[in-house]
């Protein structure tokens, strides 16, 4: 436990160290302050287009950021030897493991919440209400995709052997799960079985953390219609009093595993002496 | 003038009298007998609590069959129908609230009656009722010149269902988890307007308003939201449909074969479709808000002067698919709309000038004011000043931390 938290310790000092972190604060403070703009022509609460093109927005950024931060972090422990070092003392790969996921998340929420709380500040003065649900939603939505973008960085910063690798994993990743992900399903699935098509897209859709996150909060934020006939069952489930329960239920699921399969590579990995 | 107790039916009221019962007083029918018929002209009852226990098409809690009758806040539970009037003008139904007896379990909409059923009974007006859990909540039917007004229907199949009824007006009414709000058929001049239809969502076929046959009529500045399609035009032809607002359908309007009718200042919000139109080519589409358009107004009069053509990617590519449906506004898909927007543009449906902002002030149906200890704008600051706070004190911690 206190070797984790040493880690993380570490890991958070490093993270402020990092002139990434300061690019990506500046980037994201921007960036939230234009999505007030784009807000501030809104009228409508609950979704509309525009909440849709925010949600867009956000979702272009954020993986990338958790992806580039978290997978650098890892490879440079070991372009930089420090792991090989740390693996001759007793450290459990676990701890480190751990230790690194939470120290990188608490840099990464740092971020966005520098960044929120600036957009919020601005919007209470000068007197342009942003919804305080669809606030807190964003907000929550945001830390939804860093925290499950980051087990993926650790994933690529745990296979890739250094910077440049981890470069161009993340930026396919990105590509694939955010950019390409229904131009590759639509052109996939048309080929498979009708039959087949619709449990498949519900599998894919949990396997991509960026797509489960968004319809959920697609889903808060829009009310019943917005996902068709073929999907009420659950609309009216996640909007009953145990939906967001559930999703949290399955958001930890998700970190659970995909951290485990990351402890695991690396126990495989760990130089022995 | 009648005091408590309980009475048995059923009653026949052939002579012009008015009965008006204090509180408490019921009538309870045991028969398949209506509970109460009125045969003569004029008669007013009021008040009277009415249970009407036999099932069946053939059983209804109250008859009339005389005209200028005047029923007012009855309280009817029914296994049949609720209100029947045939070949009854100039009647007058306020008040009433009419629901389906559902202590003796569940049934089908098949088994249930009609709350309020008329035929034959031109100029009646039917205001201020409340129909929970009937078959179709006011069902009319060959008559003239009737007046809807702001009348609650809940749970029904066809909130109101109006068949046949030139000059018909329907202002005011509230229907929600219905079927469909409103279905109008055969009916020239016809006017719809200030109504509420919402959530009519748990079926299939359901619709806001339905409009077949129906020539002449206006249909303006109504809530439609969160229904399957907001807006149905099938074989209607020179109707005015204004100042809606149209939000969060599946489909926002929806023509079939509807010709030459103008639709106007509406607005289109976070629809997933937004409009969808088959073999209807010549109606006039202009100055409607919708979200999703790329507006751009030179001249500063409110209107875009590029026209909005709505895209049908999406919406073939989920016809095709509804599986497909997940992808609603998912980032990838705008790139893919794009990318057919190359060909056929000019047989798209399209709005020629598009609204910048919209029509009608906010649809606020879920943000009824309530007292809150914190307002929200306070909530707001303290919550993104603390945000800030933590964030900052992070940095600066981490940062003047000693190795």
């Amino acid at each position: 436990m206190s070797d984790m938290l040493q880690v993380a310790k570490k890991e958070i000092k490093i993270g402020f160290r990092n002139p990434w972190a300061y690019s990506f604060l500046i980037l994201f403070s921007v960036f939230s302050l234009s999505l007030l703009l784009v807000n501030s022509q809104n009228e409508i609460s609950g979704y509309s287009g525009v909440t849709g093109s925010m949600l867009s927005l956000t979702l272009y950024l954020l993986p990338l950021m958790s992806l580039f931060l978290g997978s650098f972090s890892l490879t440079a422990e070991k372009e930089e030897g420090s792991w090989q070092l740390l693996s001759t003392y007793p450290l459990g790969t676990i701890s480190f493991m751990l230790g690194k996921y939470i120290g990188l998340s608490v840099v990464l929420l740092t971020i966005i919440s520098f960044g929120y709380g600036l957009m919020g500040l601005i919007t209470a003065l000068i007197g342009k209400m942003f919804d305080i649900n669809t606030y807190l939603l964003f907000l929550s939505f945001s830390c939804g995709l860093i925290l499950l973008f980051l087990t993926i960085a650790l994933w690529i910063g745990s296979l890739a052997k250094n910077r440049w690798q981890a470069l161009t994993i993340s930026v396919m990743i990105w590509f694939f799960t955010v950019i390409a992900w229904p131009t590759i399903l639509i052109a996939v699935l048309g080929l498979l079985p009708y039959l087949w098509i619709k449990p498949l897209l519900i599998i894919f859709t949990f396997l991509n953390p960026a797509e489960f996150v968004r319809l959920f909060v697609v889903i808060k934020l829009g009310g019943g219609a917005v996902l068709g006939p073929e999907y009420y069952k659950w609309v009216s489930w996640i909007h009953s009093s145990n939906g967001s329960f559930s999703f949290f239920v399955l958001f930890l699921i998700w970190l659970l595993f995909s951290l485990t399969c990351v402890c695991w590579i690396w126990e495989r990995r760990r130089p022995r002496a | 003038m009648l005091s408590d107790a309980e009475f048995s039916g059923p009653i026949l009221i052939n002579k012009k009298l008015t009965i008006q019962a204090l509180e408490g007083v019921s009538l309870i029918n045991e028969s398949l007998e209506p509970a109460i018929t009125i045969q003569a002209e004029g008669v007013t009852v009021q008040g009277i609590r009415v249970l009407q226990k036999q099932s069946g098409e053939e059983s209804t809690a109250v008859s009339v069959q005389a005209n200028g009758v005047v029923l007012r806040n009855l309280k009817i539970t029914t296994r049949g129908y609720g209100i029947l009037l045939r070949d009854s003008v100039d009647g007058v139904l306020e008040d009433n609230l009419i629901s389906w007896d559902s202590s003796q379990g569940p049934s089908t909409l098949g088994e249930k009656g009609n709350g309020i059923d008329l035929f034959n009974s031109s100029d009646t007006r039917i205001e201020n009722n409340r129909i929970v859990n009937m078959r179709d909540g006011i069902y009319l039917d060959n008559s003239k010149d009737l007046n809807i007004f702001k009348n609650k229907i809940l749970g029904s199949r066809y909130g109101i269902h109006c068949m046949y009824n030139d000059g018909t007006k329907i202002i005011g009414n509230i229907g929600e988890y219905n079927v469909t709000g409103a279905m109008i058929m055969g009916v020239r001049d016809v006017v719809v307007s200030d109504n509420s239809f919402v959530k009519q969502r748990n079926n299939v076929n359901s619709q806001g308003i339905l409009l077949y046959d129906v020539q002449r009529s206006i249909v303006e500045k109504n809530d439609i939201e969160g229904n399957r399609v907001g807006i149905y035009l099938e074989r209607s032809s020179q109707n005015e449909l204004r100042n809606n607002s149209i939000y969060r359908n599946f489909v926002g309007i929806q023509f079939v074969n509807a010709e030459k009718n103008f639709i106007h200042d509406n607005d289109f919000v976070a629809n997933v479709i937004e409009a969808e139109a088959m073999d209807s080519e010549s109606n006039q589409i202009e100055q409607n808000f919708w979200d999703t358009a790329q507006v751009l107004d030179m001249n500063n009069d409110g209107n875009s002067d590029i026209q909005y053509s709505i895209n049908p990617f999406y919406r073939n590519l989920i016809s095709e698919t509804p599986a497909f449906q997940l992808f609603f506004q998912s980032p990838g898909i705008s790139f893919l709309s794009g990318m057919y927007e190359q060909d056929n543009q000019h047989s798209w449906t399209t709005d020629s000038s598009p609204r910048l902002k919209l029509n009608q002030p906010v649809l606020t149906s879920n943000s009824i004011v309530e007292d809150k200890p914190l307002p929200d704008k306070v909530f707001l600051m303290i919550v993104s000043s603390m945000l800030l706070l933590i964030s900052i004190l992070t940095i600066l911690y981490s940062r003047g931390q000693k190795t």
